[in-house]
């Protein structure tokens, strides 16, 4: 490496852009669908959905919990306007984990039918890979960290990014068109790529840099936590039973206290015993650091016992950067800039890895399959085993939760089955059809896909767009109208590939017909 | 307020890109003239100085810049895609857009 | 196949592949452990309440880790490389040591 600066960087942006990149498309693509995880969530369940104020919301949730898990600890998410389910967690003495759940708002009761795991499994998947939590999330941080390099480098590399600001020419040689769309998602959404990395490192920080803690608090994370948010010490259960207070009263003094933000989360620590304690967490305001502030009452008189919160810069600081990450806006207008936005980053990170594919192909025509080396043909198998058949997984996983029964023994991991089953299939697909060929195949398949869910949604439950529509449910005719949006453009894509794998393969002498492409 | 945000920050960047040789010359035929392409770049960071305004008073201070950043992107990725695709539409658009901001904004008051 | 390895392991030879694995063993380890220590020293050292320091010192780690990474693989030789990412570090660790002490 005895070259520029210049070159060194190119080298350093390419190999940190490719080896992790099959996994940083699927962790851009994934946190983009759970923007809308809220969403994602109510539309596999939409009977679930509720307006209900806070406070009966709250009441709902804890005389169910009450009757499944009398001894605590829960957690009750309340409905909001994207997430508009009454979500539980608790933990039973008797399976000693944390199960989730929904409550039904008519019925009361946890609902049973069209069990799934909906959004949350994007979003989980986007940093945990649906491997163990701990190896997903080093493995995710470690591609988050060379993302990083990768942009730091290709910015440094791009020798005309501002010359270059406005400039794509479809029409031009594969691999200059191929660059030319990569630049321009790159840096015209540089701010938002530079933005989710990093603030995507300090989610998980506390996993990847503890040596802060350590040091200067001996490794006692607890008493970290404590001096930051202003957590009080945990309390004992004192052994004594008593019954609960009234929640809703406590709901509607939060929501006095912040009219705005309202309240995002209530927790509820041993319920039934004379030190029981609930707290109830402030939601995301007009200004941009989330604030993690809770007002703590007792769980027996329901008396105002601490309100923590911390505003200090640093705190502040971190804060900022967690909403950024989250897109929790409650502006559906901003999310759907976010959204964008990471689909821009999801297409920079796929272009680049064509880029490299398309740059490496023997250039002069008839050498076929047997001038490919294996990396290569490894490189374009990954490629489009990822790059489309993701998008026909995660397609796939609607499809799954419409088709599956709704009353189902372990519903939510066949959903799962069917994701990586379909992926896997695509991998295996790209293998056994290189080229465009296979590229146009997967195209359309997705477009299948996506063009079909509205059409399943109509056969399958009452909410499709002829009714959604008119009536103004936005949740779901949005969602159902992205995937329409997504089929489309899938079956633009399919054409445009399917006409240029039939010009090349008219071009090509006859016995290499397969081996042309990409 | 929001289109009206993407109202100015849309012709903001065409007009920054007229002011380059390349799209000049697509667009408009043969390079601009200097004190065309000095007028070009002034009138289009003023106009992306001004969608600032609907995104402050539509999302305030604090969430604001984060919004402007995210008008920005859209705006400059979509006018990237016309010039490629529908040069013609992409000049169309430029005084559209803004109208239709304008007409949006004085609708909803 | 046996062609397609003989053409990888000349391709690996023509890479000069000790100080390309050197460097890139440089900018993983070695770039954490300027990132590890950028974040002690800050919790240490920056004159705020202790739970803001540690906070503001884990926020910058990660540019710290960024920054040893890109050097690694612009310096001119592996031995700078490496110079590079330990100075920086060893200076951090005293830093640490001695605020640690007062």
């Amino acid at each position: 490496m005895k070259q520029g600066f210049r070159q060194c960087m190119a080298w350093l942006h390419t190999w940190a852009g490719l080896i992790p990149g099959w996994i940083l498309f699927a962790v851009f693509l994934t946190g983009t669908a759970a923007y809308y995880r809220g969403e994602t969530t109510a539309w596999m369940r939409p009977e679930l959905r509720t307006a209900l104020p806070a406070p009966d919301a709250a009441t709902l949730a804890v005389q169910e919990l009450q009757r499944i898990a009398p001894d605590g600890p829960w957690f009750i998410g309340l409905p909001t306007d994207s997430d508009p389910l009454i979500r539980v967690f608790w933990r039973s003495r008797e399976q000693r984990r944390f199960r989730d759940g929904v409550i039904d708002p008519v019925s009361g009761r946890l609902a049973e039918a069209g069990e799934t795991r909906g959004g949350e499994f994007f979003y989980r998947f986007h940093f945990e890979l649906h491997m163990p939590p701990i190896w997903g999330r080093w493995v995710v941080g470690a591609c988050a960290m060379a993302m990083l390099v990768a942009i730091l480098s290709g910015v440094i590399t791009h020798r005309r990014i501002f010359a270059d600001f406005f400039t794509f020419r479809p029409g031009k040689a594969a691999g200059r068109s191929w660059l030319d769309a990569h630049n321009a998602l790159a840096v015209l959404a540089l701010p938002y790529h530079l933005m989710i990395t990093y603030t995507g490192l300090v989610t998980l920080m506390f996993m990847y840099m503890p040596w802060g803690i350590q040091v200067a608090y001996q490794g006692n994370s607890q008493a970290y936590f404590a001096d930051t948010l202003g957590i009080p010490p945990p309390v004992r259960p004192a052994g004594q039973a008593a019954p609960l207070t009234d929640i809703a009263p406590l709901v509607a003094e939060a929501l006095r206290r912040w009219p705005e933000a309202g309240v995002r989360r209530i927790s509820v620590q041993s319920p039934g015993d004379a030190n029981a304690r609930i707290s109830l967490g402030r939601g995301d305001g007009p200004e941009l650091p989330i604030k993690r502030q809770e007002l703590v009452f007792s769980g027996t008189t329901g008396e105002l016992r601490a309100a923590t919160g911390n505003e200090a810069p640093a705190v502040q600081t971190a804060g900022a950067m967690y909403r950024l990450h989250f897109a929790r806006f409650e502006s559906h207008l901003l999310r759907f800039l976010f959204f964008l936005s990471g689909l821009a980053g999801t297409a920079m990170v796929g272009t680049g890895l064509v880029l490299w594919a398309a740059k490496r192909v023997p250039k002069r025509a008839g050498q076929g399959a047997a001038r490919r080396g294996f990396g290569l043909r490894l490189v374009e198998t990954l490629n489009l085993g990822t790059v489309f058949g993701l998008p026909v997984a995660m397609l796939g996983f609607f499809w799954a939760d419409r088709l599956l029964p709704r009353v189902m023994e372990a519903r939510s991991d066949w959903e799962i089955r069917i994701f990586f089953g379909l992926w896997l299939l695509a991998y295996l697909h790209a293998a056994l059809r290189p080229g465009r060929r296979g590229w146009a195949e997967q195209a359309g398949f997705a477009a299948l896909l996506g063009l079909g869910l509205p059409l399943l949604t109509a056969l399958t439950t009452r909410y499709h767009l002829g009714v959604t529509l008119p009536a103004g449910d936005w949740l779901m005719a949005g969602m159902d109208l992205g995937f329409l949006g997504f089929g489309l453009a899938f079956a633009l894509a399919a054409r445009k590939l399917w006409r240029e794998s039939r010009r090349a393969a008219a071009a090509a002498p006859l016995g290499r017909l397969r081996a042309e492409g990409a | 307020m929001a289109v009206l945000a993407l109202g100015l920050a849309y012709p903001g960047f065409l007009l920054l890109s007229l002011a380059m040789d390349r799209h000049h010359r697509e667009l408009l035929g043969g390079a601009p003239p200097r004190p065309r392409r000095l007028a070009l770049r002034l009138t289009g960071a003023a106009l992306l100085g001004l969608s600032t305004l609907p995104c402050f008073a539509l999302w305030g201070w604090s969430i604001g810049p984060v919004a402007w950043c995210g008008v920005l992107t859209v705006a400059a990725l979509g006018l990237v895609a016309l010039l490629a695709f529908a040069p013609r539409a992409a000049v169309l658009l430029a005084p559209l857009l803004p109208v239709l901001g304008l007409s949006a904004w004085i609708g909803l008051e | 196949m046996v062609n397609a390895l003989q053409r990888a392991w000349q391709g690996f030879r023509a890479w000069r592949w000790p100080g390309v694995l050197s460097r890139t063993l440089a900018a993983v380890v070695g770039g954490y452990a300027v990132g590890a220590l950028v974040s002690v020293a800050c919790a240490l050292l920056l004159p705020m309440p202790r739970a803001e320091a540690v906070l503001t010192g884990m926020m910058l780690s990660f540019a710290a880790y960024a920054g040893a990474v890109l050097w690694a693989f612009a310096a001119r030789s592996a031995w700078r490389a490496w110079a590079g990412i330990l100075l920086p570090a060893l200076l951090l660790a005293a830093a640490s040591w001695a605020g640690r002490v007062t």
